[in-house]
């Protein structure tokens, strides 16, 4: 009990040194591993950042949702279902763009769909959220035929300048679009959320919409446009696999990104910046992984224990990391209070 | 608290697990329509049996009809072949079925082989064929039984997977014959065989390729898992082949870590780690499992000057997408090794235990003139040495 009231008290204080020693650390990290093999430091840290925007942009539509007080347990679907709607756009119109501006309009839509489920008919949420994942499963596969090209995908931009920096260059300022948006998206989700009129009235309604709605706010009109913005920004993930990844579809290629998101969503406790270091760790431990598999031939003889360690352990690598993380230094997690609960006027 | 919190991430973590055995029965309903209206002609009595789609691995089985819709021409060309399953028993009616594993029959890769295999067998022997796709690693027995229980003559299985699943039907059906693509069946059942490859020669023929074309002196291999013995054998295969052209060369090479489960069917994991392979210097990459390696191959395509190596089937054909960097595939030769296997067991010459299908690289293509003529020499060289075993490939089995 004592623990946590000092813990409390001391937590304005507390909390921005952790942050700062615990990014030290990591920069530091990065620093004597650049110094010790430059290429690697950044093939790892790139395919991190890419590993790391599916993740972040599924993060950012189910903070959308849940902090209005609505779960969405169908990122996963919404994810694939944009993603296969996307590359049919790109093979449709050859325009990349008009391919973007359809998937997130295919993403508003699902959105929709899931906001009647869930605050117009009243289903429970997280049937509803599984009810699109099994219809996204279902329908991409069914439709999908094989043999369909596109004109293209999305080009890496190059930065002029700060992309000739060592390490920040390569990784930070050489990216195709969809990776750069995530990363300014998930700066405007955090001050949409906690600096506009909007996100206080989202986050009400996702705390109290009884209090909320006594002081005049329209829960459920808050919640169905929170929800339709959450739709988008799996989308936009989507988009991020077929139009900018990989440049086609394949079924269930999102492989549970979607889930990843909300584990990474709970990690970050539903915030933006919380959330992009989760997704980020998930994505370092998948580059890590996959990085010692390549030197397992040529490991030091130090390290030679490394090589020795069953493919499938290492694989779990990104899961065991984001536990220990989790308990060890990010603590309780308690979402918003009314997620999940229907809302109707008395 | 933290318990409420391990509760949610247990219930995220096995929600996958829910829509994988779910995902395939949305679908059932739909395809039950197409083909009454693709082909009336259709005898209307056999359909009605699939129609209930209880399961869902019953639903792809409705679509076959509409492949054979698609080609009207083919069917009496072979002399009246048979146009549904109802009378396989009968001995005049040859049925091929077969059941692929996990993923779909046009996946581009050996699904694809195997029934490209199976359809040339229908064009030339007159047969009836069919095919069902497996949805999940547990549907295989059942998926199998499908056609076992309709008197399919032969049943073809594709993949390493479903080798427990195919012996043990062999042993229920001792009177049909079992083709199992890539898996190892010791030949103590007379019925059944499986067409297996070399794959390591495949892969050192890959290897010596790459080391040849490599400028940067750094080669790389994006694989599937290695819980299946032919992905470890292209990998093994691969790096000594490599390393017989310039022993200094650097391989580096990964496993998908995901199991059976996403091991084949992850290409964004596959373009990611091609990347990280380039950005650390590797200018070629060989990309070794089905959907996987074609993410793979694929984001090869998209940096200049990088050459990539495909797996299986020669994936010119297959991923067009990567033809700025496809300079040959590692092939087995499946289709072939089934087509002989079906005429085989017609002809009443059926091998038993093992069949070795052959291997080979894929043609060059747009790169044919930009390989160096000794490379090819040397390449055919290797070809023959391996062929007459003078030419070892390092790679020896697990079990």
């Amino acid at each position: 009990m004592q623990a946590i009231n000092s813990n409390t008290q001391a937590r304005s204080v507390n909390l921005p040194w952790r942050l700062i020693v615990g990014l030290g650390v990591i920069l530091l990290l990065i620093i004597i591993s650049y110094i010790r093999s430059p290429q690697i430091t950044t093939a790892v840290l790139s395919s991190t950042l890419r590993q790391s925007t599916p993740i972040i942009l599924g993060a950012l539509a189910g903070i959308f949702c849940e902090r209005s007080g609505v779960v969405n347990i169908g990122i996963e679907g919404m994810m694939l279902m944009s993603a296969y709607m996307g590359f049919m756009f790109n093979v449709w119109t050859g325009n990349l763009l008009l391919a973007i501006v359809g998937t997130l309009l295919v993403g508003a839509l699902i959105g929709a769909f899931h906001a009647l489920m869930s605050i117009t008919l009243k289903v429970d949420q997280v049937i509803g959220g599984t009810v699109i994942n099994i219809l996204a499963t279902g329908l991409t596969g069914y439709f999908y035929q094989q043999g369909l090209t596109t004109s293209g995908k999305l080009q890496t931009i190059t930065i002029p300048v700060l992309s000739d920096l060592p390490i920040v260059g390569p990784v930070l300022f050489t990216n195709p679009p969809i990776t750069y948006a995530a990363i300014f998206l998930v700066v405007i989700v955090h001050l949409v959320l906690f600096k506009t009129r909007w996100g206080l009235r989202t986050r009400a309604v996702g705390e109290h919409p009884a209090a909320a709605d006594t002081v005049g706010i329209r829960v459920n009109f808050v919640r169905y446009v929170n929800v339709i913005i959450g739709g988008m920004f799996a989308a936009l993930a989507g988009a991020f696999l077929t139009l900018e990844a990989v440049g086609t579809f394949e079924r269930g290629m999102t492989n549970g990104r979607g889930f990843v998101s909300l584990a990474v969503m709970i990690f970050g406790k539903w915030t933006p910046f919380g959330s992009w270091g989760g997704a980020l760790l998930f994505g370092f431990a998948n580059g890590v992984q996959t990085q010692i598999q390549f030197l397992q031939s040529q490991l030091p003889s130090w390290l030679a224990w490394l090589g020795q360690i069953p493919n499938q352990f290492i694989g779990m690598l990104p899961y065991l990391l984001t536990i220990i993380v989790l308990a060890g230094f990010v603590g309780r997690s308690r979402g918003p209070a009314a997620s999940g609960k229907v809302y109707s006027k008395e | 608290m933290r318990k409420s919190f391990l509760g949610a991430l247990l219930a995220a973590l096995l929600l996958p697990i829910l829509v994988a055995c779910g995902g395939s029965s949305t679908p059932a309903a739909e395809p039950t329509s197409a083909p009454v209206a693709a082909e009336p002609t259709a005898a209307p009595a056999a359909e009605p049996t699939e129609a209930p789609a209880a399961e869902p691995t019953e639903a792809p089985a409705a679509e076959p009809t509409e492949e054979v819709a698609a080609e009207p021409t083919e069917a009496p060309a072979a002399g009246g072949a048979p146009t549904d399953d109802s009378n396989c028993a009968d001995e005049a009616v040859l049925c091929v079925g077969l059941v692929t594993d996990v993923g779909r029959v046009d996946d581009k890769s050996f699904n694809q082989s195997a029934w490209e295999g199976v359809k040339a067998a229908e064009a030339e022997l007159g047969a009836y064929v069919d095919y069902i796709e497996t949805a999940a690693a547990q549907d295989y027995a059942n998926n199998i039984m499908l056609f076992a229980e309709k008197n399919y003559d032969i049943i073809v299985t594709v993949g390493f997977a479903l080798a427990e699943a195919t012996a043990e039907a062999g042993e229920e059906y001792p009177n049909i014959k079992f083709i199992g693509v890539d898996q190892f069946h010791d030949g103590s059942q007379e019925n059944v065989v499986g067409l297996i490859f070399n794959e390591d020669r495949a892969g050192y023929l890959a290897g010596a390729l790459a080391a040849s074309m490599s400028q940067s002196g750094t080669i790389a291999a994006v694989l599937g898992t290695d819980l299946v013995p032919a992905v470890v054998a292209f990998k093994e295969g691969y790096e000594n082949g490599a390393k017989a052209i310039n022993p200094d060369i650097t391989v580096i090479s990964t496993y998908h870590p995901g199991g059976f489960a996403s091991g084949f069917t992850d290409p964004e994991w596959g373009a990611t780690t091609a990347k990280q392979a380039i950005d650390q210097g590797a200018d070629v990459v060989f990309g070794a499992g089905g959907n996987t390696g074609n993410g793979a191959l694929i984001e090869v395509a998209g940096n200049e000057g990088k050459y990539c190596i495909g797996v299986d089937s020669d994936q010119w054909e297959t991923v067009p997408e990567a033809h700025s960097c496809l300079i040959s595939s590692a092939m087995k030769l499946i289709t072939p090794g089934v087509t002989e296997l079906i005429k085989a067991a017609k002809d009443g010459n059926f091998p038993s235990g093992v069949y070795y299908g052959d291997v080979g690289l894929a043609p060059f293509h747009d790169f044919d003139s930009v390989i160096p003529a000794e490379v090819k020499a040397k390449l055919d060289e290797i070809n023959a040495g391996l062929a007459d075993g003078s030419i070892d490939t390092g790679y020896v089995p697990a079990n």
